[in-house]
C-alpha cells in the first residue's frame, strides 16, 4: 500500500480515526486536563473551519459563539438549577442564534470585510455580557459551574476527583458533533460551501443563494463552536470574560491555519499543537505569546497548508 | 408562446455618469442563435449581463417566456432556465471537472441536503459525465479544473452551464484568447447545443457570427444600431459605416 | 436626565469630537492602507501603542513632548515600512486574507516585545505644561489639551488630504487605487506606492497612540479595544473612504459621548448598534463604493 493509498483509506475513516486516535490520546497528553481542552479547542477550531477552511470566509468573532455557549450553560446551572445535561443544549441553541444575528449582519458584506465585521459584532456580545451584571458576573466572570458527579445509571462518574473520567465525558460530545460535522462536509450541503470558496460568482451563476448559504453555515458553524464552549464551562467550572475577547476568535484562526485549514484533522492536530506547545513554552518563560506570533507568521509566510495540510500536499505530489 | 424567448423593454443601464446602455429595445427569437455584435465599447457585455441577470438595469424591464424577471436575483435565473458562460472562464478551479458539473446540476435539486453522502449521489455523478461527453471532455473527468487547458476549461464552462438545463443559453464570447483549432471545436460545439435550445451569443468576430448565427443584433454606443438576419446586416449601410470606421474585427 | 442643561450638551459634543480624534487618526490610516493594498491591518492597534510607548520613551530620553510628538510617527512608520517591506510583501499575490492573518500575528509580537522591554505597568505620559489646564470656549471650560487633540488632527488630516489631492505622488496613490496596473504601465514601481502608503498608515497610527496617552492609560494591551473601535468607525464610514474615515470617527466619538450622557451604561455598545444600523441600510459604509462591499 503506498502512502496515497493510505491516506485515501484514513479519509474515508475519517471519524474512526480520529475516535480510535482520541480514546488513547490522555495517556499520550502530559496530563488529563490538557488532554480534555485539546478537545474542546480541537471542537472549537473545527467549528470555525466550516466557514473558515471550507467555505472560504474568514471569521474573527467566532469568540462569540464559544462564549455564548459557555455562558448560556453555566447561567442555566448556576442561575437556573437547570440539570446540566439540557443546559449544555441552552448552551448550543443560544449560541445558535447568536451566529444567526451575527451572520445576518455580516453576510451583508463581502469578503474581508466579513472578519472586520465579525470581530466588531463579536466584541459587541462582549460588552453586552460584560454589563449582564450578576447573571454573567461582568469582569470577574461566572463562577460556580460545578458538575461533580455524572451518573451514568450503570455507574457513576465522579469528574472532579477523576479527571480521565471527565475526559471521557467530554470525548462522548465531541466525538457526537465529529460525526455530524463529517457527515456535514461529505454532504451536498459540503460541496456547495466547496464550490462557493472556489468561485462565489460561478456558484451564484449555477442556482445557488450565496449570501444565504453563507448564514446557513455560519449558523451550523456556530452550533459546533457553542458545544465547544458548553463542554469548556462544564471542564473549567468558570466562564472568564476572556472567553468572548477577539483574541478567543484568533485563537480558532490559529488552530486551524496551524493544523490546516480546509482539511478534516487539521483543526484538531493545530489544537493539539498549539496547547502542548504552550504547555512546553509557558513552564519556561512567560512570554509564549512572542512564540505563539512568530510561529504563526512564520506558518502564513511559508506554511499557509498548516500541519496537516502540508503533510497531504506532500504525499499527493510525490 | 410567444415567438421570442426574452426580450428587453426600454433597457437602461448607468454606471454612475456613464450610460452604458441606452433604451434598447430588442427581442431574441425562440429556438435560433442569436449573435449580439458591435464594436469595442458598444456595451455587449453590460447588455449580456442584463439579460443574464449579474446586473439589473437601471430602467426598462426584462422578459423571459412572457414574463417579466426585472430585477430577479441572479442565482435564480438558472433556476429559472436561463443559464451563462464567463467571458473570462470561471470554474471551480480546485475541484475535478465531474465534480464542477455534478455541483451545477445539484444546484437544482440539493441545495440543502446536509446528510447524504456524496459517494451516493450516483445519478448525478452519471448525468454529469453525459454533459462532459456532449462537450467533449469525456477523457478528462478527474482532471482538477485549473489543470485542464485554455480550450477545455471553456468547454467546461458551457457543460457548468447546461448542467441547469437551460432553455436559454448565453455565451459571452466563447472563443476569446483560444487557438484556431479550438475555435474550430468551439464552433462546432456551439451549432450542436443550437439545435436544441436557443443560444445567444456576444461576438466580436465578425465572420465567425455571420456564419452561424441566424438572428443578430447590433449594439454601437449602447444603442440598438441594427437587428435582423446576417444578410440583412451584412447589407445595411449603417454597419458597414460603424464597422469599416473601426477597421477589421 | 434632569440637569442636562444645554451647556453640558455641548460640552459633550466637543468632548465626543475629542474621542473622535483618535478613531479619525486610526481610521484614516486604516483605510488608506486598505484602499490601495487592499491589506486589513489587524496590527494597527500594535502600532498605535508602539507609537505610545515610543513616546514615552522619547519623553524620557528628551524630556520635550514637542519632539517626541514629531518623532514618533516617524519611528513607527520606519517600523511599518520594514514590516511593509519583509513581511506583508511576501504575501501579495496569496488571497487578501494572508495579510491579515500575518499582522494577526504580528500585533501579538509587537505586544509581546513591549512586554518585555516596558513591563507589564502601565506608563504614565503627562500633559506638558501649555497644554495643560483648560480655557472658556463659550459654554465652559473645555480641557485645553483635547482641543489640542482637534487641532492636530484637522492638521494631519488637511495635510493628508493635500498630498493625495494636490500633488504628483497623491495622483499616483489615487490612480493606484483605482487600478494598479495602470500605474505599473505608467511605469511607477507600484510596489515603492504601497511601502509609503504603508509607512503613513502606521505612522498616523503611531501619533494617534501618543497623542492618545495622556488621556488613556499606556499598557501594553491599549491597542485592542481602539482596534475594534478603529474596525467600526471604518465600516461605518466606507472602506478605503478617507472622507468616510473622518465623518465616521467624528461621528462615532460623538455617539459615545452622547450616550455616555445620556445613557451611561449604553456607552460601550452605542458604536456597535450604530455599526449595526449602518450594515443594514448601508452596508458599503456611509460613503463607501457600492462595488467593494455588498
Amino acid at each position: 500500500m503506498n502512502m496515497s493509498n493510505l491516506t485515501g483509506t484514513i479519509t474515508k475513516n475519517r471519524v474512526l480515526v480520529v475516535f480510535a486516535f482520541l480514546l488513547i490520546f490522555p495517556f499520550l497528553a502530559p496530563y488529563e486536563a490538557l488532554a480534555t481542552d485539546v478537545l474542546i479547542y480541537g471542537l472549537y477550531a473545527l467549528g470555525l473551519n466550516l466557514v473558515f477552511g471550507y467555505m472560504g470566509v474568514l471569521s474573527f468573532g467566532h469568540a462569540a459563539f464559544f462564549g455564548v455557549g459557555a455562558y448560556g450553560t453555566g447561567i442555566a446551572m448556576v442561575h437556573f438549577g437547570v440539570h446540566w445535561v439540557p443546559s449544555i443544549f441552552i448552551g448550543i441553541l443560544m449560541a445558535g442564534l447568536t451566529a444567526m444575528i451575527m451572520g445576518a449582519m455580516a453576510i451583508r458584506t463581502k469578503g474581508i470585510y466579513f472578519a472586520m465585521v465579525t470581530l466588531a459584532l463579536a466584541q459587541c456580545v462582549y460588552y453586552i455580557v460584560y454589563h449582564m451584571g450578576e447573571l454573567s458576573g461582568g469582569e470577574d466572570g461566572l463562577t460556580g459551574v460545578s458538575l461533580k458527579t455524572v451518573d451514568l445509571g450503570f455507574t457513576t462518574l465522579n469528574i472532579i476527583r477523576e479527571p480521565l473520567s471527565k475526559y471521557y465525558l467530554v470525548l462522548g460530545f465531541v466525538m457526537v458533533a465529529i460525526f455530524i460535522f463529517s457527515r456535514i462536509i461529505n454532504s451536498p450541503f459540503g460541496s456547495v460551501l466547496e464550490a462557493i470558496r472556489e468561485n462565489e460568482n460561478r456558484a451564484q451563476a449555477c442556482g445557488y443563494d450565496v449570501k444565504l448559504t453563507k448564514w446557513v453555515a455560519f449558523s451550523i458553524s456556530g452550533l459546533f463552536c457553542g458545544l465547544a464552549g458548553a463542554l469548556s464551562a462544564i471542564h473549567l467550572s468558570v466562564v472568564p470574560i476572556e472567553s468572548l475577547h477577539y483574541h478567543q476568535s484568533g485563537l480558532a484562526v490559529m488552530m486551524a491555519l496551524l493544523g490546516g485549514m480546509g482539511t478534516f484533522f487539521g483543526p484538531f492536530i493545530g489544537a493539539m499543537a498549539f496547547l502542548m506547545l504552550e504547555d512546553i513554552i509557558t513552564t519556561m518563560t512567560s512570554h509564549w505569546q512572542l512564540f505563539l506570533g512568530a510561529i504563526f507568521m512564520i506558518f502564513v509566510l511559508f506554511f499557509p497548508r498548516g500541519i496537516w495540510g502540508s503533510i497531504l500536499h506532500w504525499i499527493s505530489r510525490r | 408562446m410567444n415567438d421570442d424567448i426574452i426580450r428587453t423593454e426600454n433597457v437602461t443601464m448607468r454606471f454612475g455618469g456613464f450610460t452604458a446602455l441606452n433604451d434598447v429595445t430588442a427581442s431574441f427569437p425562440n429556438g435560433q442563435l442569436t449573435a449580439i455584435i458591435g464594436p469595442n465599447g458598444a456595451g455587449k457585455s453590460t447588455y449580456f449581463n442584463v439579460l443574464s441577470g449579474a446586473f439589473p438595469p437601471s430602467e426598462g424591464r426584462l422578459i423571459f417566456e412572457g414574463k417579466d424577471i426585472t430585477g430577479t436575483p441572479q442565482h435564480k435565473f438558472a433556476r429559472l432556465g436561463i443559464a451563462k458562460s464567463f467571458q473570462i472562464t470561471n470554474v471551480f478551479p480546485e475541484l475535478s471537472a465531474l465534480e464542477n458539473v455534478r455541483i451545477a446540476i445539484q444546484a437544482l435539486e440539493k441545495r440543502f441536503d446536509f446528510w447524504t453522502p456524496r459517494g451516493q449521489l450516483t445519478d448525478m455523478e452519471h448525468r454529469a459525465a453525459d454533459f462532459l461527453d456532449l462537450v467533449g471532455l469525456h477523457t478528462h473527468k478527474l482532471k482538477q479544473a485549473s489543470n485542464l487547458a485554455h480550450g477545455e476549461q471553456r468547454a467546461l464552462e458551457i457543460a457548468l452551464a447546461l448542467a441547469c438545463q437551460p432553455r436559454l443559453l448565453l455565451l459571452d464570447e466563447p472563443t476569446a484568447g483560444m487557438s484556431p483549432e479550438e475555435t474550430m471545436t468551439m464552433v462546432d460545439l456551439i451549432c450542436e447545443l443550437a439545435s436544441d435550445r436557443t443560444v445567444i451569443l456576444v461576438e466580436h468576430k465578425m465572420k465567425l457570427v455571420m456564419g452561424i448565427s441566424q438572428h443578430l443584433i447590433v449594439l454601437h454606443h449602447g444603442e440598438v444600431l441594427a437587428e435582423g438576419k446576417p444578410d440583412d446586416i451584412r447589407n445595411n449601410d449603417e454597419v458597414r459605416r460603424v464597422y469599416l470606421g473601426q477597421g477589421k474585427h | 436626565m434632569n440637569g442636562i442643561t444645554l451647556e453640558l450638551f455641548v460640552m459633550q459634543m466637543f468632548t465626543g469630537l475629542a474621542l473622535g480624534t483618535v478613531f479619525v487618526l486610526m481610521a484614516v490610516g486604516l483605510s488608506l492602507i486598505f484602499g490601495l493594498l487592499t491589506v486589513v491591518n489587524f496590527a494597527h492597534g500594535a502600532f498605535y501603542m508602539v507609537g505610545a510607548y515610543v513616546g514615552v520613551f522619547l519623553m524620557g530620553v528628551t524630556g520635550n513632548f514637542w519632539v517626541s510628538l514629531v518623532l514618533v510617527p516617524i519611528v513607527v512608520g520606519t517600523l511599518g515600512l520594514v514590516i511593509e517591506r519583509f513581511l506583508v510583501r511576501p504575501l501579495y499575490g496569496r488571497g487578501i486574507d494572508y495579510p491579515l492573518l500575518l499582522t494577526f500575528g504580528l500585533a501579538l509580537v509587537l505586544v509581546e516585545l513591549v512586554r518585555i522591554i516596558f513591563g507589564l505597568e502601565g506608563q504614565s505620559f503627562d500633559v506638558p505644561e501649555v497644554l495643560s489646564g483648560a480655557v472658556n470656549i463659550g459654554v465652559g471650560y473645555f480641557p485645553l489639551y483635547r482641543l489640542f487633540l482637534i487641532g492636530v488632527t484637522s492638521f494631519i488630516v488637511f495635510a493628508l488630504w493635500l498630498f493625495i489631492e494636490k500633488t504628483s505622488y497623491g495622483l499616483i496613490i489615487r490612480a493606484g487605487a483605482r487600478d494598479p496596473e495602470i500605474v505599473r504601465i505608467l511605469g511607477v514601481d507600484i510596489s515603492k506606492v504601497w511601502l509609503i502608503v504603508f509607512a503613513i498608515g502606521t505612522g498616523v497610527a503611531g501619533l494617534a497612540g501618543v497623542l492618545a496617552a495622556p488621556m488613556r492609560s499606556v499598557i501594553p494591551d491599549m491597542g485592542s479595544t481602539v482596534l475594534v473601535e478603529a474596525f467600526v468607525v471604518t465600516v461605518v464610514g466606507g472602506m478605503g473612504s478617507l472622507v468616510g474615515a473622518v465623518v465616521a470617527g467624528m461621528l462615532v466619538g460623538v455617539v459615545v459621548a452622547m450616550t455616555s450622557l445620556f445613557w451611561p451604561s449604553l456607552a460601550d455598545l452605542s458604536m456597535f448598534v450604530l455599526m449595526a444600523v449602518v450594515l443594514l441600510v448601508r452596508p458599503q459604509g456611509l460613503f463607501g463604493q457600492k462595488g467593494l462591499m455588498g
